[in-house]
């Protein structure tokens, strides 16, 4: 290994440690390295032996790539992965510097890596994944893609630079024929994950999937799942998975049913497990047992920040993630009833909240107070919709404190939506360490 | 329903064009009319037979993306002369992005390729440039400080006419910043993305006007509770984007 790898490593080690003691900026080490050593991550991830597994799409990355990688893991392989949020270029690149030695060498049979969907195409560059799992494009970030048919073009160019497996959502309008729309590649096996029409349909508004306009090869649903979500029961998911096709009986498919627990309630986390067992599947081939993905899941610690139960003072707070407008009306539809205490706090992280006019909030029967930047945009909607606001105050600080003031409520907890910068911030101001830590201080 | 006892109207293409949330316009209209007392009818076109285009007393049409807005174009087409007609008949007219570019004489795309407008707006638009996405804020004669969002590839050629107000904060029309939208007459339309009328109550009120002076329509109630306190909030909206607007 050369001069400049040791170089990188090192002084993005030291940044790391001085950025984490400030208690922020995980992303500014794995810069700093890449500029000391711009090939850095490529070559270390090239000699990683059984490759790269991308995860994309608009909605449920890290949730899916934390589920992946528990089990694999459960099935014997090291594993390589980015923290939640960390999907850029510069957060892969710190993640790696926390685990490689000097020389750049990485511990790890597999990588499995969420990939920001605006940067795909230069990452999959980069990291040459062997396997890529896409799941959905919502209405997501618009701000920054601009229109989901971009996104999609992005999330084709991802997809076609897999060599070994391509595993697509058929509920999503976008991807259901994305393999139709790429070259093909020999060796290339492409798989589905779905849910029974039964659940999809009905389930409040459905997957959330992007509105497509042009011509589509196939309809939402219509192509044949290897894993398929069959029974969903409050944060408990029955997935249907496809063996392997046996070399004895080449048109007999059996199927084994398992149940998987889920991070929380809700359709969107049901799908993403099956996402991730498809992709095992495809992945590990004959050393797959659908056993072990019940297993993973049940161990599997909640994914940071998606219907979390922080625990504040003795009392048990949920918080709602806005990342976009799907995940927040997958959210707002999984709530069993209208919370009796709701805190919202919105800031610059989300530039143009235009969509809160498109989002059903009927599961909200008031909101007690709202902060952040984007408060008093919030605060009209609301106004319009007859839903009552409590206050407005954009010190988030003292918002806060007012809320947590409120005596425990009678039935369920305290409720925060929270988009994901506000969600720092109050984590921070409230004692809990940053992305990596995970739970309480 | 009476027809005349109640406002009508025509959101033209909800589906195809309704991408940012802009649907919430028709709604913010609609409210500030019924809880004033007077009804207010919504007739959702999306193609086929122009029914009851007779009756808008208002139009509206929002913006999607080039997909949409390629699709929507012969649609927009098929009602050309019905939506001149309405315009000419003094109608207010609200059109955000991709439709107001539709509504305007020609439209120029990346490829080279120009699409027919309806010819409603004196206006064209041009594709191309580097994209612009942030906050836009305005200063108009009329209303004061107006604050929305753009997030626009394109420019907008109005010629001599009147806009909506002069570019505090963010790009508007042309490369240069100057001037936002178009606002003559009975007829305005915007690249302001998503829900305009949230933060900017005056606007829908102003719309409202015309729509109703046309038809000499009163409302029933001066104004209620409910108005007051939404207009206060986005007084604080609009004020807290003007303090510090943002940009890509
Ligand atoms: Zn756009």
């Amino acid at each position: 290994m050369g001069l400049r790898t040791s170089a990188a490593v090192l002084v993005g080690r030291a940044v790391r440690v001085a950025a984490r003691l400030r208690g922020g900026g995980s992303a500014i080490p794995g810069n700093i390295a890449l500029k000391i050593d711009p090939a850095f991550l490529e070559r270390t991830i090239a000699r990683i032996p059984k490759g790269v597994v991308a995860v994309s799409g608009s909605n449920g990355k890290s949730t899916t790539t934390n589920m992946l990688a528990a089990i694999i893991r459960a099935h014997g392989l090291k594993v390589f992965t980015n923290p939640s949020g960390g999907n850029l270029p510069q957060g892969i690149a710190s993640a790696l510097l926390s685990e490689v030695s000097v020389g750049g060498h990485l511990d790890a049979d597999i990588a499995i890596l969420e990939v920001d969907e605006g940067y795909g195409t230069r990452l999959a560059e980069l990291l040459k994944p062997r396997t890529v799992l896409l799941l959905n494009i919502q209405i997501d970030q618009l701000n920054r893609y601009h229109e989901p048919d971009r996104v999609a073009a992005m999330l084709g160019r991802v997809a076609a630079t897999s060599t070994e497996g391509l595993i697509l959502n058929r509920e999503d309008n976008f991807l259901v024929d994305m393999d139709t729309r790429i070259p093909s590649r020999p060796g290339r096996a492409v798989s589905f994950f779905g849910g029974l029409p039964e659940l999809v349909e009905p389930a409040g508004h459905g997957v959330a999937s992007a509105d497509r306009f042009d011509e589509s090869a196939a309809a939402p649903g219509s192509r044949a799942a290897a894993v398929e979500v069959v029974a969903l029961n409050g944060a408990r998911a029955t997935l249907s998975i496809e063996s392997a096709v046996l070399p004895s009986a080449p048109d007999e498919a059996s199927r084994t049913e398992i149940e998987v627990r889920l991070p929380s309630r809700g359709l969107h986390y049901a799908l993403d497990a099956a996402g991730a067992a498809a992709t095992a599947r495809s992945v590990l081939g004959e050393q797959f047992r659908p056993e072990l993905v019940s297993e993973a899941l049940d161990t599997l610690a909640t994914v940071y920040g998606r219907g979390e139960l922080l625990d504040v003072a003795g009392e048990q707070i949920e918080i709602i993630m806005m990342k976009n407008p799907a995940s927040l009306q997958l959210n707002l539809d999984s709530l069993e009833a209208a919370p009796e205490q709701v805190f919202l706090a919105v800031d610059e992280g989300t530039p143009d909240p235009s969509w809160i006019y498109d989002i059903d909030f009927s599961a909200l029967d008031h909101v007690d107070g709202i902060t952040g930047s984007k408060a008093w945009q919030f605060a009209v909607r609301f106004g319009y919709l007859g839903i009552p606001v409590g206050s407005v105050d954009l010190d988030v600080r003292a918002a806060l404190k007012a809320f947590l003031a409120l005596p425990k409520p009678a039935t369920g907890h305290k409720v925060m939506i929270l988009n994901y910068e506000q969600m720092m911030l109050i984590r921070k101001i409230l004692g809990f360490k940053e992305l990596e830590g995970g739970g309480a201080a | 329903m009476s027809a005349t006892k109640s406002l009508n109207i025509l959101h033209l293409f909800p589906r195809l064009l309704g991408l940012n949330g802009e649907g919430g316009n028709v709604e913010i209209l609609r409210l500030r009319s019924e809880w004033r007392g007077l009804p207010v009818v919504v007739n959702e076109y999306d193609g086929g037979a122009p029914v009851g285009f007779g009756d808008a007393d208002l139009v509206f049409i929002g913006s999607g993306p080039v997909s949409a807005q390629l699709i929507a174009h012969p649609l927009v087409l098929a009602v050309a002369a019905e939506l001149r007609e309405l315009a000419a008949d003094d109608r207010p007219f609200l059109a955000v992005g991709a439709g107001f570019q539709l509504l305007g004489q020609t439209v120029a795309l990346e490829n080279g390729e120009v699409l027919e407008g309806a010819g409603v707006y004196p206006v064209s638009t041009r594709h191309g440039g580097t994209r612009v996405v942030g906050d836009l804020v305005l200063e108009s004669e009329r209303f004061g400080t107006i604050v929305g969002f753009e997030n626009r590839g394109s420019f907008t050629e109005v010629g001599p006419h009147a806009t909506l107000g002069k570019v505090v904060y963010g790009r508007g029309n042309s490369e240069t910043p100057g001037a936002e939208g178009f606002w003559e007459g009975n007829l305005l339309g915007t690249h302001m993305h998503g829900p305009i009328l949230a933060n900017n109550p005056l606007i829908a009120d102003s719309l409202l006007d015309t729509a109703r002076d046309r038809r000499s329509l009163q409302y029933g109630d001066p104004g209620s509770d409910k108005l007051h306190e939404i207009d206060e909030r986005a007084r604080q909206a609009r004020g807290t984007i003007a303090a510090s607007p943002l940009s890509e």
